[in-house]
């Protein structure tokens, strides 16, 4: 067994030699934690910019603009109504706001006064997300008018001159603005559903699964360069060959996976302490399946080329089939078909863990499924290694 | 009657249709160099792989210390050491590393094999090299350390297949040198080369083997004999009597 760590440590060391390798194994996790967070980074909140058409010009209009610009994620860009006209027609805009001439005047009269939502279809997603903002922001200015007119109408015949009612009532309705009556507070339960944690199992998976390429070579890299038939020659048996390259392949593959979740951690946050322990202990029994399958390559493929095309060409078919990057519904061809793909059983684990909330007593089936594999990839490895030639 | 340290009785190995090796059969003294000449192809390499228990032999059997190579191929690895025609190194690693991962897997602990990895780089005069990175070494300094590795774990019998190729005079020179170093320690060797110098220099007995089989053995003073004066006769005359002037590539 002793042999077997010096073999995991040499192999360890021979990696840290490979600049290509090590390049690949440490840096492109970081780098793409800092595309992800590049894409999703931050608070996820809705921004967009508000297309305006102000054709009234007046105190509320202009009121109504600035209220809009204030709401946290919304730009507000005035346009003419001939500009907004052109980019709607040719579907650079699918919605302008248009504040229609004398608004100002008809709610300085007390009557009710309208908005135009002109919109291309049903303005898209953004643009219905835009006019709900803008409605209730109209709406807000709407209710301000019905109680400066009520407290108006109930002040009537008092004597109090007009302009002191409506600063009194301005002070009021900002007061009310700071304390809501009905707030709304946020508590965080388990994992977010949210855009990185659907993909992060997947790309995790992935990484987990490249490694894969890299272990498939081992073996044809010791045969290349004649060192596995030196080893051959020495005490070093062929299992604890074996085990040593297995080691080293899992820990290649985990230590891409630590990177990745423990910047997902300290960044998104992710993680609870526990389902973080739970995620590892997933990468890690799922590495050491797709060590075992990359030993089968490594046994099997007598050339360096051979055995990275058979692990490329494994890898992508495995990342397709099991939901990687969409997800798999429940009773589709999909489905059926991807459960011979290791991935799936990860990702399943994996997104019950960040997802979903779930412990890893929730994904028991799965990780039974993955040291299943890893076990049996092993034997086999094993096997074909003393079946084909230039073996003891 | 010396000790006989390595016994070869009716060696067969074939590769498809090609016999490689067909019954060979011979002994080495302990202590002796014996030298296993043949032109390429001959079967020299086949016979060095089944006796260093890598590849399996088809039928015969040959001991080594006592060991049978078919039956006790664990035991055959504890006491042989192999320096491969190839160069069998980890070019990214320094030759100490080298050493010190060969001679872990010979059976030393670390301590160990860090000190008899020095002993080693000290006498091929690599001592100042340690912990260079071996892809920076010139071709003579990579072949020492080749035999360097063969030397981890002390084995009690040597397989060293064309140990000298390709490399300048005063390397191989060295190299030749601490060959006779190790026998006088009582190391057992068996010498593959294709240079006959070597082999007369080097080795008190010789085998010419060419189709899988060997076709004469004897001492390179009694094979000059056959053929003519010993002095004025070469190796290289008796080889290609015996094996012909046509190419074998």
């Amino acid at each position: 067994m002793k042999r077997a760590l010096y073999i995991t440590l040499n192999e360890v060391k021979l990696y840290l030699q490979d600049k290509g390798d090590l390049a690949f194994g440490l840096l492109l996790p970081i780098v793409t934690f800092a595309l992800m967070y590049g894409a999703f980074g931050g608070q996820t909140l809705f921004e967009a910019t508000a297309v305006i058409v102000n054709e009234d010009g007046g105190n509320y209009s202009t009121l109504f603009v600035e209220q809009l610009d204030e709401v946290e994620g919304i730009d507000v860009e005035l346009l003419t109504a001939t500009e907004a006209d052109a980019k709607l027609e040719r579907s650079d805009l699918l919605l302008a706001l248009v504040i229609p001439a004398g608004f100002s005047e008809t709610l300085a009269s007390g009557n009710k006064a309208e908005l135009v939502f002109k919109q291309r279809g049903n303005g898209g997603q953004e643009g219905q997300i835009l006019a709900s903002i803008a409605r209730s922001v109209a709406e807000e200015m709407n209710q301000e008018f019905q109680v400066r007119d009520q407290v108006k109408s109930n002040l009537e015949g008092t004597g109090i001159p007009e302009d002191r009612i409506d600063v009194t009532v301005q002070q009021f309705l900002e007061e009310e603005r700071g304390q809501p009556a009905v707030g709304v507070v946020e508590e965080v339960v388990g994992g977010s559903p949210d855009f990185i944690s659907q993909f992060l199992p997947g790309i995790v998976t992935m990484y987990v699964l490249f490694a894969l390429a890299l272990s498939a070579r081992t073996i044809v890299e010791e045969r290349k360069r004649g060192t596995l038939e030196r080893l051959l020659t020495t005490r070093l048996s062929a299992n604890e060959l074996f085990f040593g390259k297995f080691l080293a392949s899992v820990a290649k593959g985990f230590v891409q996976t630590l990177i990745l979740l423990g910047l997902s951690y300290a960044v998104f946050q992710l993680f609870t302490p526990l389902s973080f322990i739970a995620s590892l202990i997933i990468c890690l029994i799922f590495a050491a399946a797709a060590a075992a399958l990359g030993l089968i390559i490594a046994s099997i493929a007598r050339s360096e080329d051979g055995s990275v095309w058979i692990a490329v060409v494994f890898t992508m078919v495995m990342v397709m089939m099991g939901g990687t990057f969409f997800q798999v519904s429940e009773g589709s061809i999909l489905a059926t078909v991807g459960k011979a793909s290791i991935s799936t059983y990860a990702n399943d684990a994996l997104r019950t863990v960040v997802a979903e909330g779930g412990s890893l007593g929730d994904t028991v089936w799965q990780l039974v499924v993955l040291a299943g594999i890893c076990v049996v990839g092993l034997a086999i490895s094993r096997l074909i290694f003393k079946v084909l030639p230039g073996s003891k | 009657m010396a000790e006989e340290f390595l016994v070869v009785k009716d060696l067969h190995k074939s590769f498809n249709e090609f016999k490689a090796v067909n019954g060979v059969s011979f002994s080495i003294e302990k202590g002796e160099i014996f030298g296993l000449l043949g032109p390429n192809g001959a079967g020299k390499t086949t016979t060095i792989r089944m006796l260093s228990t890598v590849l399996g032999a088809d039928s015969g059997d040959a001991t080594i210390g006592g060991h049978s190579i078919r039956r006790d191929a664990e035991a055959v690895r504890r006491i042989i050491g192999v320096c491969p025609q190839d160069l069998a190194l980890y070019e990214d690693l320094s030759a100490l590393d080298n050493m010190v991962f060969f001679g872990r897997m010979a059976g030393l602990n670390g301590d160990e094999a860090r000190a008899q990895a020095m002993t080693n780089l000290e006498l091929m005069g690599l001592e100042d090299r340690a912990r260079g990175k071996v892809a920076k070494f010139s071709g003579g300094m990579k072949r020492r350390i080749n035999l360097a590795i063969a030397l981890m774990g002390n084995p009690q019998l040597l397989f060293l297949d064309e140990p000298t190729v390709g490399i300048d005079p005063q390397s191989r020179n060295h190299i030749y040198e601490n060959i006779l170093g190790l026998q006088k320690k009582g190391m057992t060797i068996l010498y593959t080369t294709h240079y006959m110098e070597e082999a007369d220099r080097l080795c008190q007995r010789v085998a010419i083997m060419d189709g899988g089989q060997i076709i004469t053995l004897d001492t390179p003073y009694k094979l000059k004999s056959q053929i003519g004066s010993p002095e004025q006769v070469t190796m290289e005359d008796v080889f290609l009597k015996l094996t012909g002037r046509s190419l074998r590539d």
